[in-house]
């Protein structure tokens, strides 16, 4: 099974505008569609889509509030879409959606949806760093502190959601789809990557009651370290409201900054993922602050030591 | 001992079915807000949702209020609550109660109970 990766989540929010402020902001392209819908992308084309709640055709809602509608996997051609549509076809209906894609529900409830990729192939250069003992990463006169840098995400990195049925979502996923567990954390989920993405995770799951079904974040991969820091700050320095970071998970290794977001969910910026193949053997750990992350830093105002010594010690 | 209180903000700088947040110890946070519910009405509560022990709520400066102002709203999971009393009506914390702080608007002014005040 082919799959890469998600190609774009679907919104269903209360309020329109404000979730447009904040993505704009967040450094996704603003992509007005015909049906009325706004698709706000990253550099690789995929994206956050939000439609008003009410909104005519949009896939059903989740039992819960949570705004969440539709999580499209993009796939790496027509052959992988068509081996997905046949599997799927066995025991559930999947439906054609306009453009050639297919809809369907997986096993917990959620809709889901696959298309050929929307995924453009990046060229562009990683965070440059000056490490002694190894090349410099910038030249004589390259300067590293750029607040005028652009800051931003580069491609749709994962999504994790709430599930009141792990065993039968997660079974969906490695089973009917391919998805390969990298990690796991006791009593909370499985990391996940599809067949076609060596990302530590594309999928992370959460058992929950019923009454919190949902997507609890959706993260965006960034350059590197530097360039989430400058996002998140530039964020921060808007009014937007921090959940968690900036600091650096253990499983998967990558930064992360959660936001909270107008759709009432987490958006996080993620730099510095681990990659893995089929060598690699699945860890297990217990889900606790000191397992989920190398170390968390909290935004502050600005503050620096200025100034000489105190006035009582100048001669 | 005398309950002290501290002067927080103007009553009309909050307009009707509003909220504001205020950083009452300058960390780059807000650690209360206030809802304006009425003309002459205000509920204020501590910045933090029952879901997850120091979940700051808003999704952006003084953004506490569902778009019909209907609900106090923690955008980090979509829980929303009463505006009244603080009760969780749906999401991850329902059936809780948001903590509640003691303010008074004395003269079109809004002024914080400090003793009410937990840390």
């Amino acid at each position: 099974m082919r799959i890469m990766g998600p190609d774009e989540v679907v919104f269903g929010v209360d309020d329109v505008e404000a979730s447009r402020t904040f993505l704009v902001d967040f450094g996704l392209e603003e992509q007005r569609q015909a049906d009325g819908s706004l698709r706000f992308a990253a550099l690789d084309g995929t994206a956050i889509r939000i439609h008003h709640r009410e909104a005519q055709g949009l896939p059903a809602p989740l039992p819960t509030a949570n705004s969440l509608r539709q999580t499209v996997w993009g796939v790496e051609d027509q052959a992988a879409l068509d081996t997905i549509a046949e599997e799927l076809s066995r025991d559930r209906e999947v439906r054609a959606l306009p453009g050639g894609g297919i809809g369907c529900q997986d096993d917990a409830g959620f809709e889901i949806a696959f298309q050929v990729t929307v995924r453009r192939q990046l060229d562009l250069p990683p965070e440059r760093i000056n490490s002694p003992g190894a090349a410099p990463g910038r030249g004589a006169n390259q300067i590293g502190a750029d607040e005028t840098a652009p800051a931003l995400p580069r491609t749709l990195s994962h999504v994790v959601y709430f599930t009141p049925d792990m065993e039968r979502m997660q079974r969906f996923y490695i089973d009917r789809l391919g998805f390969v567990v990298t990690d796991h954390f006791t009593n909370t989920g499985p990391f996940l990557r599809p067949q076609a993405n060596d990302d530590h995770h594309v999928l992370f799951l959460l058992q929950t009651p019923d009454y919190m079904q949902g997507l609890e974040h959706v993260a965006f991969h960034m350059q590197g370290p530097s360039e989430l820091m400058l996002a998140g700050t530039r964020m921060i320095n808007k009014g937007y409201e921090s959940f968690w970071g900036p600091g650096k998970h253990k499983f998967g290794s990558n930064w992360f900054w959660y936001f909270n977001s107008p759709m009432g969910v987490h958006v996080e910026y993620d730099a510095d993922m681990d990659k893995h193949d089929e060598r690699w053997t699945a860890r297990e750990a217990p889900s606790n602050a000191e397992t989920s992350q190398l170390f968390l830093f909290q935004s502050t105002p600005k503050w620096a030591p200025m100034g000489g010594p105190p006035p009582g010690n100048r001669k | 001992m005398a309950p002290r209180w501290q002067h927080l903000a103007r009553l009309d700088e909050i307009p009707v079915g509003e909220s504001k947040g205020f950083d009452l110890h300058g960390e780059g946070r807000d650690s209360l807000f206030v809802v304006r519910t009425g003309e002459a009405s205000v509920v204020a509560y501590q910045n933090a949702c029952p879901h997850v022990a120091g979940a700051r709520m808003a999704w952006k400066k003084d953004r506490f209020m569902s778009s019909d102002g209907r609900h106090i709203t923690c955008f980090g999971h979509g829980a929303l609550f009463r505006p009244e009393d603080g009760f969780c009506v749906s999401g991850p914390c329902q059936g809780q109660y948001l903590a509640t702080v003691e303010i008074a608007i004395r003269e079109g002014e809004l002024h914080l109970r400090l003793d009410e005040l937990a840390n």
